[in-house]
């Protein structure tokens, strides 16, 4: 291991066992096409987490805390390649917001994401218009390829 | 101390978290987010977790002193903080959320009340260690890591 150790940690050691080998040639995946991301979560650690992660592929990521300011913002016109939508939001939920978003004519793939996989949020979430839905963390293994697909 | 040696044994510190069990590969993904634009990212994240969770705390121990239970109120509460647990690869906290909410969904109060304090332990001797570590990395200084390369 010398300077070119594909990733490294905060104290310069190569990263444990993590799987996922998206950087195993030494360099980070990034998108070849502009994209664009909005993540919808009302936990400030998981806005920041899942938005630096997005973005650190090349996806200009923004994020808000509900439903109604996402609603607020694609009916205002913004467009997203990719929306990232919590399950549990307060008065919107994820599913609603989702509903909210495609009767609007937004054609984002929308990803419902929660802390607990349930069956019934599964549901709900594509009964409403997701495309899909998954369980925290939102990981490079889930997202590089979902962002592999909207760039090319 | 030489700062090798300081390195060495944040090195030895930060495997034992691993080794232990009371992070998971999910941190990692927090360190690797961590670059020139986003020197501090591990930290900040932590910090925020801490001072985020803290506020959770307080509404669980208000809502387990209710009788009867809440447990649809719990749930959601354990819900944002095992989501959050989860994203920084608090592993050990993440087994006590998943734990509590199963007796939640089993409307059993003891268990509840009982995991919850085993939460909290957890809770406090992770950030007791990510503290410790933190500030001996300021200690030890910056190091000449090659950055991931981006494109």
């Amino acid at each position: 291991m010398g300077a070119e150790v594909d990733h490294v940690s905060l104290m310069g050691m190569s990263g444990g066992s993590a799987e996922g080998n998206d950087r195993s040639e030494g360099q980070r995946f990034s998108c070849k096409n502009k994209l664009t991301a909005l993540v919808v979560d009302n936990g400030a650690v998981c806005r920041a987490i899942q938005t630096a992660l997005l973005r650190s592929y090349g996806v200009e990521t923004e994020a808000v805390e509900t439903g109604e300011a996402a609603v607020q913002l694609i009916a205002s016109g913004a467009t997203f390649n990719l929306i990232i939508i919590e399950m549990l939001l307060p008065v919107l939920n994820g599913p609603e917001t989702a509903r909210q978003i495609r009767a609007m004519g937004a054609q984002s793939k929308i990803l419902g994401i929660s802390a607990f996989f349930d069956e019934r949020h599964q549901q709900e979430f594509l009964a409403a218009g997701a495309d899909r839905f998954i369980e925290k963390p939102l990981s490079p293994e889930i997202v590089i390829p979902i962002i592999w697909e909207l760039d090319n | 101390m030489e700062r090798n040696q300081m390195r060495r044994q944040l090195a030895l510190m930060r495997q034992s978290f691993f080794d232990q069990g009371f992070l998971d590969e999910q941190f990692i993904q927090l360190e690797e987010l961590q670059d020139d634009a986003n020197p501090n990212f591990v930290e900040e994240v932590v910090t925020l977790y801490y001072r985020d969770s803290s506020r959770l705390i307080l509404n669980i121990d208000q809502a387990l002193e209710r009788n009867p239970l809440d447990f649809n109120k719990l749930d959601n509460y354990m819900h944002q903080f095992k989501g959050s647990s989860t994203s920084i690869g608090a592993k050990k906290v993440k087994a006590e959320c998943t734990q509590f909410r199963e007796y939640c969904k089993a409307g059993n109060s003891e268990g509840c009340m009982r995991t919850f304090q085993q939460l909290k332990k957890e809770y406090a001797i992770l950030k007791r260690k990510l503290e410790a570590y933190f500030q001996q990395a300021r200690q030890a200084g910056p190091l000449e890591t090659a950055c991931r390369s981006r494109n």
